[in-house]
């Protein structure tokens, strides 16, 4: 009764206003970012479907104008589904900006002239690119207007010479493409047929969910925990609170459960904005991937063959070392809490937290911590953390001993912080401790000018 | 008359500071016990010792039959406690908060819906209770924490500068219920204030404390007395000075 007591207290000075506007913009950012992001990729595969050229023929040639048509002709092959759209600039000089502008357009192919001449003279011909750049986001600037329209030209170009050579269409796609290549990926003593590019793809789009989820858990909860024990402390209502008739465990532990259930539902909000994000942005890719890889077997039957999809057990364990990443940072929190004494050094408490989070998150997410130098694995393994952002990688490529030397190091980690969180609740140490490293020196200093004049 | 608290030789030493030097000694039932003395004398020291917030370096106090070292857990059911400058949480409703505050105390609901009435009686806050603690002036806290701190029947209140931040009518109110209650329920205070004038008018025994040594107890007329002051501000001027040149 009176810890559901201290939990409704808890919950409710925790759930405000702020914090539900904050989930709704969580979820309105993501939600906005995945359609920027589908309705970029959807133009950038309309571009490629689309193509429309702007096209300036300095040359004016038969050869030329036999290119140009050619272009046109694609749009009669049944077998192509792309459609071309030429666009014919008459232009003079080299100052493309100027080009540009004048026409009013952002690309545009430039046939210079002697263009014929060199194709001719079996010379490689040269063809001109403009394009311009408006900012360095790379979602503007994924759809380059003249990639297509170049590569579609130097088609043109090889069949036109493979004519002319009396070259057949089925040998000139030999020339093009003379070998077909079966790829086949081996993890451990399995092996599948199919690319590791493409099983990187699948894994790393799933393995970009998780850290993200439980670097958000990691933040929250231990702000929250330390914002709740500070906020008692400066506030000064804990004292009133710990001379009531209640055990420092109901309090502690409630405490611990309502910052543990409001980050569990932030990070559920983030894993649904986020896999919404990614399904909406990755739709269309996966979609190409799969093209991509027609006529290989299937990514799950792959994934099973090699031996790295996760089991229900597996689940299960990674629920359980979460479960102890909460634990750690509940206790830690509980820590670092008191020993503020001041609301300006409680953002300055969650920086070991954020360290500890940053760096195995990192780490993690750029290299592989086993193929590190063995003192800088010593370190990152030392951060509990570490263990959490690298559990679905070691169970997926089969590092049973080493998921479980981590769930067990975290355990040990998480049983040392409570201990010691603990000895400062249940001791008059909640009143007494804080940090204090500028009054000790201002002491120390004082001290020594003491000393010094007394020498005088 | 019996004892409610019986404090003995209580010592707390932190680091480089000796706060509370043996201090001893008692409240009786429906007595109100005033703790005096300068700035950082050990007065919050002692109280918070008597609390359970602090652990004693040595010594003990028991209240109620039970002693703070070894039943602290115990001592709570018998006590409240009104620190100086407390505050409440200020996103809370007066009422959800002594609400709150009771259910810590009691698990019967009827309990705690008495002790709500109580306070709300006590603290004639009126409908402002409805309104969140955060829109409160310093005052209607105050008012709201000390009927907080009586709403339980505790069998000691412990307060510390009961009517700080409260003006001249409202804490000529709160002495007056507190001698009502002292009398009346037979509910014992300690009492620790810079004011002599609030001092006199509402302690049964008074103590002196300074450098962490309870220097002197009795009654006003009694410490007047030995002392040939006027008032109890001349008493206390006079031990104080007395402690310092000792």
């Amino acid at each position: 009764m009176k810890f559901i007591n201290l939990l409704k207290k808890e919950l409710s000075e925790l759930i405000n206003i702020q914090m539900i506007l904050s989930l709704v913009l969580t979820m309105g950012i993501f939600m906005i970012l995945g359609n920027v992001m589908k309705s970029s990729i959807d133009e950038a595969i309309d571009s490629t479907k689309n193509v429309t050229i702007n096209i300036s023929d300095r040359d004016q040639t038969d050869f030329t104008k036999a290119i140009e048509q050619a272009l046109l002709d694609i749009n009669d092959d049944p077998d192509e589904n792309t459609s071309v759209k030429l666009k014919y600039f008459d232009t003079t000089g080299d100052d493309y900006a100027k080009i540009l502008e004048d026409n009013d357009i952002n690309n545009i192919v430039i046939i210079p002239e002697g263009f014929t001449k060199k194709v001719e003279a079996d010379e490689r011909p040269n063809i001109i690119s403009v394009n311009r750049m408006e900012s360095a986001a790379t979602l503007s600037n994924i759809s380059d207007g003249n990639s297509s329209a170049i590569s579609l030209i130097r088609d043109c170009i090889s069949s036109s010479i493979a004519s002319e050579y009396n070259i057949s269409e089925e040998k000139y796609d030999l020339l093009e493409y003379p070998v077909d290549v079966t790829d086949n990926t081996v993890i451990d003593d399995k092996s599948a047929e199919i690319s590791s590019g493409s099983i990187m793809a699948k894994i790393s789009i799933q393995n970009m969910i998780l850290p993200i989820i439980v670097f958000v858990l990691i933040i929250f909860t231990s702000q929250m925990l330390m914002n709740a024990i500070a906020n008692e402390k400066i506030d000064k209502t804990l004292e009133t609170l710990l001379s009531a008739p209640v055990s420092r465990l109901a309090i502690i532990g409630s405490k611990m459960l309502a910052a543990a259930i409001i980050a569990l539902i932030n990070a559920a909000v983030f894993m649904f904005g986020f896999s919404f994000f990614v399904s909406d942005s990755t739709t269309e890719v996966t979609e190409t991937a799969k093209t991509a890889v027609e006529g290989s077997i299937s990514m799950d039957e792959a994934f099973r063959q090699l031996g790295i999809s996760l089991s229900t057990g597996d689940y299960i364990l990674v629920g359980l070392q979460l479960f102890f990443t909460i634990l750690i940072c509940l206790s830690a929190s509980l820590i670092l809490g008191a020993l503020v004494d001041d609301p300006k050094k409680t953002q300055n408490m969650l920086m070991p937290i954020m360290m500890l989070a940053i760096v195995p998150y990192m780490i993690s997410m750029l290299a592989d911590i086993n193929t590190l130098p063995t003192p800088v694995k010593l370190v990152v393994y030392a951060i509990p953390f570490t263990h959490t952002f690298t559990s679905i990688p070691n169970l997926m490529f089969g590092h049973t001993t080493l998921f479980i030397f981590g769930l067990i190091y975290q355990i040990l980690f998480f049983i040392v912080c409570i201990f010691f969180a603990l000895r400062i609740f249940m001791t008059d140490r909640i009143f007494t401790i804080s940090l204090n490293f500028g009054q000790k020196n201002k002491y120390k200093k004082k001290k020594k000018g003491a000393a010094a004049s007394d020498e005088e | 008359m019996g004892n409610v608290l019986e404090v003995k030789e209580l010592s707390k030493q932190y680091t480089k500071v000796l706060a509370a030097d043996k201090v001893s000694f008692e409240i009786g039932e429906g007595e109100i016990f005033a703790l005096i003395g300068p700035n950082g004398a050990g007065k919050t020291t002692t109280i918070r010792m008597i609390s359970t917030l602090l652990t004693p370096t040595s010594g003990d106090a028991v209240i109620a039959g039970h002693s703070v070292v070894n039943e602290p857990e115990k001592v709570r059911e018998s006590i409240t406690y009104l620190p100086d400058e407390a505050g409440a949480y200020k996103n809370m409703t007066g009422i959800k908060y002594l609400r709150f505050m009771a259910g810590l105390f009691f698990s019967d609901i009827d309990d705690i819906n008495n002790s709500v009435e109580r306070a709300k009686n006590i603290c004639g806050l009126g409908d402002r209770l409805e309104d969140k603690i955060g829109s409160y002036s310093r005052g209607m806290i105050r008012k709201l924490l000390l009927s907080r701190a009586v709403m339980t029947k505790p069998k000691l209140a412990i307060l510390d500068e009961p009517t700080s931040g409260l003006d001249v009518l409202n804490a000529i109110e709160i002495r007056k219920m507190i001698k009502k209650m002292a009398v009346e329920e037979g509910m014992s205070f300690l009492l620790s204030s810079h004011n002599m004038l609030e001092i006199e008018f509402v302690s049964d025994r008074v103590g002196i404390i300074s450098k962490g040594h309870l220097m002197v107890t009795g009654t006003s007329a009694e410490l007047k007395e030995r002392y040939q002051a006027a008032n109890l501000e001349e008493v206390f001027e006079r031990v104080v000075k007395e402690n310092e040149i000792h």
